[in-house]
């Protein structure tokens, strides 16, 4: 039987985005920007989304003069993160 | 990179290599913490042990405060407002290993009377060898352990080392377990 996919875990950006936070304690904006490639704009938009959905929070504040956004995976996004990749596995025929 | 729909075999594909590159950066040790307090330790110590020579006196043991004055403002700010870009994990337990080793040295050393019963300088040096050992082994710095090595095993000596000559014992550790890898690191750092 297959599990459904998380939509907002299933799009490119935000999947990508979900990977980098998984792996570190935290990453600035910049650094997203630079590993998923993605435009300032766009990268903005779905950061916003998965911190609307509790899957990441998001420090803004400053450096010196200029502006830093800080984010960090929560634990509601690595269990939705399991899930998602639990789920992925039954498309796939993946041992659980 | 979009927010277009993945099926099922790229978004593991996508996982996979966001983590992969992720992991490839190399952890960085920051060599000015190392310089910082290395030299300001050696540099006290050869104040301290010229003084208590000389003029003989209890008051210039007040001196050592420095190390922890001195050292902290200047990383302090050298490093305020410079947040890196990414923190991983191994970032934090180094910063664990040091707020417990460094810690330990500044309760250890203000607990009164306890130079008495443990040499106050074979604490330190202990202590801070051991950051250094772990330190590098987390990051998989190589000269760390083997510094930090150096320096346990010299700071198990301390005690058998006897007047003011224990603290050029102890100056000449930290040369080698903190001066001498600072300035490796920094020169590794530059290339």
């Amino acid at each position: 039987m297959f599990e459904s996919l998380d939509p907002l875990l299933h799009s490119e950006l935000r999947l990508a985005i979900m990977s980098i936070l998984l792996s570190v304690e935290e990453a600035d904006f910049v650094y997203l920007k630079e590993q998923t490639k993605a435009t300032s704009g766009n990268l903005s938009v779905q950061i916003d989304k998965l911190n609307e959905a509790g899957y990441i929070d998001v420090e803004r504040g400053f450096v010196g003069k200029r502006t830093r956004t800080v984010c960090k995976i929560t634990p509601v996004g690595v269990k939705a993160f399991e899930e998602y990749v639990e789920a992925l596995k039954t498309y796939l025929n993946l041992p659980k | 990179m979009e927010d277009k729909q993945l099926n099922e075999k790229e978004s593991l594909e996508l996982i996979a290599q966001m983590i992969r590159n992720t992991q490839q950066r190399l952890e960085k040790v920051h060599a000015i913490p190392f310089l910082i307090f290395g030299y300001i330790t050696v540099i006290t110590s050869i104040i301290v042990w010229y003084l208590q020579k000389t003029t003989p006196n209890s008051l210039w043991n007040l001196l050592w405060l420095a190390i922890p004055i001195v050292g902290g403002i200047t990383v302090f700010a050298l490093f305020y407002n410079k947040r890196p870009r990414i923190r991983t994990f191994v970032d934090k337990a180094v910063d664990y290993v040091w707020w417990v080793c460094g810690g330990t040295v500044m309760v250890a050393t203000f607990i009164p009377n306890l130079w008495k019963f443990v040499p106050v300088l074979f604490t330190v040096s202990l202590l801070i060898s051991l950051g250094t050992t772990l330190t590098g082994l987390i990051t998989k710095v190589r000269i760390l352990v083997i510094s930090g090595i150096i320096g346990i095993a010299a700071a198990l000596a301390i005690p058998f080392v006897k007047g003011l000559d224990s603290i050029l014992f102890f100056a000449a550790i930290f040369i080698v377990m903190m001066v001498i890898p600072g300035h490796i690191l920094y020169w590794k750092g530059r290339k």
